[in-house]
């Protein structure tokens, strides 16, 4: 009998422990389900190599399934809206810190500081900004400022017509009859899109008249006013470049699309768009001689903002509060992010103009690099940055801006009508 | 309760409680939410909890223009299917059904053509036709000779809505047109022969037989375009783009999405956007009963 218990107990002691290791390996092999929300359409470069990302991510790590979502433009933003109202909150998201690109995690609470997950061997933590109150660094953006008021211009196109690069707003008024007589536009912007003239154009405008490169934050906090006399000045520049010819009227019925063609086509001599915006330029004759520079010195210009383009702290990726409260969730999400920033894709990304310059710590950029992205760097480090419109201000008061800077190119509205009317919507 | 009534009771709630069901949780239930939702300061997004607001986004919205141009622009949605799209449907339907034209299998199924593509591609679609130097300013440029000429219609709120109307048009008309036609054809072919026989003109035949006899349909179609209309985004939404076109051409469903999923200025955006969705609804119930009194009135058997 004896026997027979002691046989049962060491039969149980082996069946558990057997069941106990089992249970191990299965918590080994078990998979983690990481949900990454992406930004890039499959037509673009930045959505192909997402995929390429995702793909050689999971193959490389087995027991980490990505269940991702690329959506681009407004269908990103709208989703990010609608998934976060409904508690569907991805683990790592495509997202920024400002009014535009942060301001649905911020509402939701769903930054997570990342700053003891960022790997400071793999990046430069002093390229990181601080983004939070108390020095949070909420994402890992994909390269250093994201320059949005840059003037493309296409070198070859405009020396073949007998000028050179401008110096001054006049010097541009002066190509209009030889633009004209020739069926191409001097300046080429999407102004059917309402963030177009905001982000690319009035940002520096307003630091150009106003003399101040923080004047849409004091604006925003209402230490400035929209209806102060320099930032109705930026507005009626948009009003004169219309007059003069140096922006077409028809550019408010012209959309990102028709922007890029256009100057890709030779159809422009200048092309307003950010810096982003070199990755679409793909004509040879175009892209490899181009010029990527600041707008000249423009009408009532305060010399403190001489040679000013608008920017922003670059996008990137970043983790969630959701995705950070289970730590196997968090080291895969992290794992994911240093993948997808590793020295190989960030190369490939600066290659393919779509960053100024990477934040890899000790990063040698390569001497072959195109032309697009030396205009970038050389822009970048000579220029002097100002705020970004829409980094500051959002909602409804943004919109009545970007819809009242069309309308004052279309000839129905005044520049102090529109100043008046976001004035009165930022202090609602 | 007889033992078989209660069987048939239990079969009864047996085949209807999974239906009820889901249309409880389905359309119900966000039904109900919006409306707690409109009267509350409630952020889904910031969670945390909504107090009472009583009608005070109902009030904001009454008093914001963007409300009433949204409705007004609604409305020349409303007049333009059930005045545009329904008669030319009808007639479109006619002309197939009395074989006025060779060929009406294909005429039939070109304009029913749009049904089969989605919304956003013809959306897209007719965006391309009215871009700078696009195929409408270049029909224009060659037919004014002015080369600067270009289709701006789309960048005034007076007449955006024309080429907006014209898609409208464009793309719904032969779901219409295949309703008519379906009822046309299952007309008595006697009737119409008799009167021919009675020297009745193509017209009479038309206006005295066919059209009174069409009336439950007209009404019917009146139903199902009004109540489109109300709802309708996608095509609006797809063809414009986002800023001055946009805000000319806002109908209520694109105002209830800027205001609840963009205006971040604003925290209590998604209870304001539920105040919008249920003025929609409760416009789509007044315009309904509306055709309802109507049909009834001029077809005293027949309920819509």
């Amino acid at each position: 009998m004896k026997k027979a218990v002691m046989l049962l107990m060491i039969s149980a002691l082996v069946a558990g422990s057997l069941f106990a290791n089992g249970q191990q390996e299965a918590a080994a092999d078990e998979t983690i389900v990481l949900k990454v929300m992406g930004y890039g359409d499959n037509s673009n470069q930045e959505g192909i190599s997402w995929k390429r990302i995702v793909e050689t991510f999971e193959a490389e790590n087995p027991n980490i399934d990505i269940q991702d979502e690329l959506l681009y433009d407004e269908a990103y933003h709208q989703k990010v809206t609608a998934r976060l109202a409904s508690g569907d909150v991805p683990h790592v998201a495509y997202m920024g810190a400002d009014a535009r690109w942060g301001a649905p995690w911020k509402e939701a609470g769903q930054q997570y500081d990342m700053t003891k997950d960022i790997d400071t061997a793999q990046y430069d933590i002093n390229l990181i900004p601080k983004m939070g109150p108390k020095g949070e660094r909420y994402y890992i953006p994909m390269g250093t400022s994201n320059m949005t008021t840059v003037l493309y211009m296409n070198k070859n196109l405009v020396e073949s017509m007998g000028f050179s690069q401008p110096r001054t707003y006049e010097d541009l008024v002066a190509m209009v009859p030889a633009a004209k007589a020739a069926g191409i536009e001097v300046v080429s912007i999407d102004g059917a899109d309402g963030w177009a003239w905001g982000s690319c154009l009035m940002s520096a405008l307003v630091a150009r008249t106003t003399g101040d490169l923080n004047f849409v934050s004091k604006a925003v906090a209402g230490t400035k006013s929209f209806t102060d006399e320099g930032f109705v000045a930026a507005l009626a520049l948009i009003e004169r470049m219309v007059k003069d010819g140096v922006i077409s009227e028809k550019s408010v019925l012209v959309d990102y699309g028709t922007n890029t063609s256009n100057f890709n086509n030779e159809k422009a001599l200048f092309m307003v768009q950010g810096q982003w915006a070199a990755g679409s330029i793909e004509n040879p004759n175009v892209k490899d001689d181009m010029v990527l520079m600041a707008w000249p010195k423009m009408p009532g210009e305060k010399a403190a903002a001489n040679n000013t383009v608008a920017a922003a702290w670059q996008v990137g990726y970043g983790v969630t509060k959701a995705g950070a409260s289970d730590a196997a969730v968090l080291d895969a999400a992290v794992k994911f992010i240093n993948f997808f920033n590793s020295e190989a894709e960030v190369e490939q990304r600066l290659r393919d103009g779509a960053i100024v310059a990477p934040i890899l710590k000790g990063y040698v950029t390569p001497s072959d690099l195109p032309n697009a992205v030396t205009q970038k760097v050389l822009l970048a480090q000579n220029a002097v940055e100002c705020e970004v419109i829409d980094a500051f201000l959002t909602g409804d008061p943004n919109d009545a801006l970007n819809t009242g800077m069309q309308k004052i190119a279309s000839g129905l509205a005044t520049p102090a009508e529109v100043a008046a009317e976001v004035e009165a919507l930022a202090r609602k | 309760m007889k033992q078989r009534d209660r069987k048939a009771l239990v079969f009864y709630i047996g085949m209807v409680a999974p239906g009820l069901a889901i249309y409880l949780s389905i359309v119900a239930y966000p039904v109900f939410y919006s409306v707690w939702l409109s009267f509350t300061d409630f952020n889904p997004n910031a969670g945390g909890v909504g107090n009472f607001m009583g009608f005070f986004h109902y009030k904001a919205m009454l008093e914001n223009p963007e409300f009433w141009h949204s409705l007004k622009n609604n409305m020349i949605v409303v007049a333009v299917s059930v005045f545009g799209q329904i008669p030319i449907g009808f007639i479109l339907a006619y002309i197939l059904y009395r074989k006025m034209v060779r060929a009406e299998k294909f005429f039939q199924s070109m304009v029913f053509l749009p049904q089969f593509l989605s919304t956003i591609v013809i959306g897209i679609l007719w965006k391309r036709l009215f871009v700078a130097d696009g195929p409408v300013s270049t029909i224009m440029q060659l037919a004014t000779g002015d080369p600067s000429a270009q289709f701006d219609l789309m960048l005034r709120p007076e007449t955006v809505m024309i080429p907006i109307g014209i898609a409208l048009i464009w793309m719904y008309t032969g779901f219409y047109m295949v309703i008519f036609l379906a009822n046309l054809q299952k007309m008595n072919v006697n009737m119409i022969e008799a009167a021919k026989i009675d020297g009745a003109t193509e017209p009479q035949i038309f206006g005295r037989i066919i059209l009174p006899l069409l009336t439950g349909t007209i009404i019917v179609s009146s139903v199902l375009a009004i109540a489109g209309s109300l709802k309708g985004f996608d095509l609006i939404f797809a063809m414009t783009t986002q800023g001055l076109q946009r805000d000319n051409a806002s109908v209520l469903p694109i105002y209830m999405y800027e205001t609840a999923f963009r205006d971040y200025s604003n925290p209590m955006r998604f209870a304001y956007g539920a105040a919008i969705s249920n003025a929609i609804v409760a416009i789509s119930i007044v315009m309904i009963g509306i055709s309802n009194w109507i049909g009834k009135h001029m077809s005293q058997d027949e309920v819509y």
